[in-house]
């Protein structure tokens, strides 16, 4: 008799080595099932395991093809092509397809297979004639050459069932009893306006909730440059008073998650960050400096895997982790590295563009898998900010706009309330329609009233102010006017996103007809429909069928390097295979950027 | 990066020679100036070819046609009814214009006449430039000697190259917050030097106000490429 142990999953059985039969068969007979969709055949390579202790026979010559060097190398074997007889130490890789949908966006396939894991164990009473160290006891158990001085203070050793909480290979953390089955961790995408968190059970990959929160940052400054000048004039102390502001806003929306749900903070161990450089640098409490001048060097673009209390995160077990998700450079940041990853641009064979909208507009350009990124400064416009009417999208929010030649213009208003003003879709909205029915002309000029007939109807709407001409939209406390000045901001934002959207296709030498499909990425951009991002010429008219949404792809992107070891090696690659487009260096940008002003 | 001046014009010179044409002198001008005005920067250098041919003064060709066309579109910016982008438009027109008519512009210079020097450049750390190019289009326009250096410029070098070409104004210009400080060490420079009163200091850009420019000591602010015309103008004491 033999055995076989799958330490990670704390299962170890015996085998009859006389039966002869194949690893897959000797799991299923355990009940450990693992994908095997061709029963065992050896034809469509998926029942994979890896390889961690004993004798295995050499490899045989399916396994070399059906097996990536890659996998070879990290000792991944195909169980149905395995035939042992010694003791052996294995690992099985879950490749579920089904696993819950993240609210909030689309989930790709993944291996589960967290950093975080559970192993408990038993330990029995020294006695006088076996006068073993706890210490020993503790590393036998746990199979472990060394339990680090931190774990080893934690808890009262004694008896009794202890669970082991490892990251990785190592041991972080002990727990009475056995908590193995009590293992969460928090999904966390820190935006320069919003901030979400979700609270994921690392056992199953579900998500059992989220919060949202305005990025406590903003009494800082309302842009990434602004707060990084405040650095600039405060040193060290705003280094640290930025730092303490999102960092207690972390602490403060998982205590609410916690509380909500019944659930003590305690059995989080880990919290995925996926963020903008600037706000990966400000979380960590690293000097932003560098990222606000040119040559714009961040001073880390890697992944981080550092202990949660180093950057004062409470609310999660005492021996915590947070591991930040690597980054390119100082405008593609983690989130957008994320993004890029849940789209799977790395894999695809076609031409695929992502876009993530907001202040800074962050374009992806994938030609079969080779990858150009570049960064637009929008400014906030798009976002309801700059623009004379423009609020956040809150109660009184006017999100949809459409003019009716005869019933005017048509509000859809957040929380169906009187108008108070326009947020950012609704800013978008009103321009598309306002373009549509010939209020502004291709160069982003209102009409004048002197150029139209008697009895048009858009006279109506055309409000003066001294010379200058506005349009009154609707009303509510007070008019809700589009003045000419809040159509140059738009104008502004969109020549800046066309700009790079054209800049990186030219780059490949490709044409939008070339383009499968366009990603749209972010919280922001969910909201932005297909009609107001073409018609407004944000995105060119040419792609207006294969406009995709991807949701909060930087939040998911998280949640996988929460769930998936692999997937966090597969992010860490695919962030050092970007190049990069600096636009304001771009010969012919400028020329570029006159081009793309025009509304047509 | 062009740090030489695209347009040295003896303003003192203005007298054109009358000649009998088919179509007028003034016509003529108008359709430069329109050229330029309506952002036909494809037909500019026609225009102006049409206009040399019939054998005007080329110098009246650039001030009276295509330097009237920029400022009436600088007007109509100022009126919100133009785009920063369509005066760049204007000024390729304008340039396209200049490219022929520049060959034909009078050589001698008046000994009296005052050139008046400006430096100009995006600070140190910042690459953005769109809108110091169209501060120097303007300035050029309203006939400043213009020096270039471009984007992304060590402050030194700022006052240095004042010193060298003998300038009378220094324009500064960023987009960005974090490059901001850099306007303040030009100008500590220039008053380290001794050449604070000599040189005047103006500063632009999005997140400038009038309040930084007090702050820091600086000769002036100007909201957009029209304002700083008259600003420019008054520093340096500019009919």
């Amino acid at each position: 008799m033999r055995t076989i142990a799958l330490p990670r999953q704390n299962i170890k059985f015996t085998y009859d080595t006389d039966i002869k039969d194949s690893l897959l068969n000797i799991l299923i007979a355990q009940q450990i099932f693992i994908e095997s969709p061709c029963g065992g055949r050896s034809s469509c390579g998926k029942c994979k395991i890896k390889h961690l202790g004993g004798d295995l026979p050499p490899l045989s010559v399916d396994e070399e093809k059906r097996l990536t060097q890659k996998e070879i190398e990290e000792g991944i074997r195909l169980a149905c092509l395995i035939y042992p007889n010694t003791d052996l130490e294995i690992d099985i890789i879950d490749q579920e397809e089904n696993h819950p949908v993240l609210t909030g966006g689309y989930v790709p396939e993944y291996q589960r297979n967290p950093a975080i894991w559970k192993k408990p164990i038993e330990i029995t009473k020294p006695t006088l004639t076996d006068q073993t160290p706890y210490e020993v006891l503790f590393e036998k158990a746990l199979d472990i050459s060394h339990l680090p001085w931190d774990v080893l203070r934690q808890i009262s050793m004694g008896e009794g069932t202890y669970t082991g909480v490892f990251n990785q290979d190592q041991l972080i953390g002990l727990e009475k009893g056995d908590t193995s089955e009590l293992l969460y961790g928090v999904a966390v995408d820190i935006g320069t306006t919003t901030v979400v968190t979700s609270l994921i059970n690392l056992k199953t990959g579900e998500e059992i909730d989220s919060e949202a929160a305005i990025n406590a940052q903003k009494n800082f400054g309302q842009d990434v440059l602004t707060r990084i000048t405040y650095v600039l004039d405060h040193g060290k102390k705003g280094r640290n008073q930025l730092q303490t502001a999102i960092v207690d806003s972390l602490n403060e929306m998982i205590q609410t998650m916690c509380e909500r749900q019944k659930l003590s903070s305690s059995l989080i161990y880990e919290v995925a960050i996926a963020a903008n450089c600037t706000m990966m640098h400000m979380v960590l409490g690293v000097d932003p400096l560098s990222i606000g001048k040119s040559p714009y060097a961040p001073i880390f673009v890697e992944e981080k895997d550092i202990s949660a209390k180093e950057i004062g995160l409470t609310a999660l077990s005492s021996f915590g982790r947070v591991y930040c998700l690597p980054a390119v450079s100082s405008y593609i940041g983690a989130d957008i590295v994320a993004g890029a990853y849940v789209a799977k641009l790395h894999d695809r064979k076609d031409k695929v563009l992502f876009i993530d909208i907001g202040t800074n507009g962050e374009i992806v350009l994938s030609n079969g898998g080779k990858l150009v990124s570049c960064s637009c400064a929008a400014g906030p416009a798009l976002e309801g900010m700059n623009i004379s009417s423009g609020m956040r999208a809150a109660d009184g929010a006017i999100e949809e706009v459409h003019f009716h030649t005869e019933k005017g213009f048509i509000l859809k208003v957040i929380g169906d309330k009187t108008p108070v003003g326009l947020c950012g879709s609704g800013i978008l909205a009103a321009i598309r329609e306002l373009l549509k029915h010939n209020f502004i002309t291709v160069r982003g000029n209102i009409v004048k009233p002197e150029d139209l007939e008697g009895g048009d109807p858009r006279l109506s709407y055309i409000d003066l102010d001294g010379k200058k001409r506005r349009i009154c939209i609707g009303e509510g406390p007070t008019k809700i006017l589009i003045t000419q000045g809040d159509v140059r901001q738009v104008q502004l934002a969109k020549s800046a996103i066309l700009s790079g959207f054209v800049a990186l296709v030219n780059a490949m030498d490709l044409t939008f007809a070339d383009l499968d499909e366009v990603i749209v990425a972010g919280q922001f951009g969910a909201h932005l429909p297909v009609e107001s991002l073409v018609g407004t010429g944000i995105l060119p008219k040419a792609v207006k069928d294969r406009i995709t949404y991807i949701g909060n792809s930087s939040k998911t992107g998280a949640y996988l390097a929460l769930m998936s070891l692999e997937s966090r090696q597969e992010m860490a690659t695919l962030a050092k295979a970007f190049d990069y487009l600096e636009l304001s260096v771009t010969k012919g940008y400028e020329r570029l950027f006159v081009e793309c002003s025009q509304f047509n | 990066m062009d740090a030489t001046p695209l347009m040295k014009i003896n303003r003192n010179n203005l007298e054109g020679k009358v000649k009998d044409m088919a179509k007028s002198k003034e016509e003529l001008l108008q359709q430069l100036s329109d050229c330029v005005f309506e952002m036909e920067d494809e037909n500019a250098a026609d225009a102006a070819k049409e206009y040399i041919d019939a054998g005007y003064e080329a110098l009246d060709g650039v001030l009276k046609g295509l330097v009237d066309g920029m400022n009436r579109a600088g007007q109509m910016y100022e009126e919100e009814e133009y785009f920063v982008t369509d005066l760049l438009v204007c000024s390729d027109a304008m340039y396209n214009g200049l490219e022929v008519l520049r060959p034909h512009l009078p050589l001698d210079q008046d000994a009296d006449a005052v050139n008046y020097k400006c430096v100009i450049g995006v600070v140190e750390g910042d690459t953005h430039d769109i809108g110091k190019n169209l501060v120097r289009i303007m300035l050029e326009t309203a006939g400043f000697e213009m020096y270039d250096l471009g984007r992304d410029v060590s402050l030194i070098s700022f006052v240095e190259k004042a010193k060298e070409v003998d300038a009378q104004l220094i324009c500064l210009s960023t987009l960005m917050t974090t490059t901001m400080p850099g306007m303040k060490e030009v100008v500590e420079m220039l008053e380290k030097e001794g050449l604070k009163d000599k040189v005047k200091v103006m500063i632009g850009g999005g997140p400038i106000s009038q309040a930084y420019c007090d702050q820091i000591n600086a000769d002036g602010y100007a909201v957009n490429a029209i304002g700083a015309v008259t600003l420019a103008k008054e520093l340096v004491g500019m009919a």
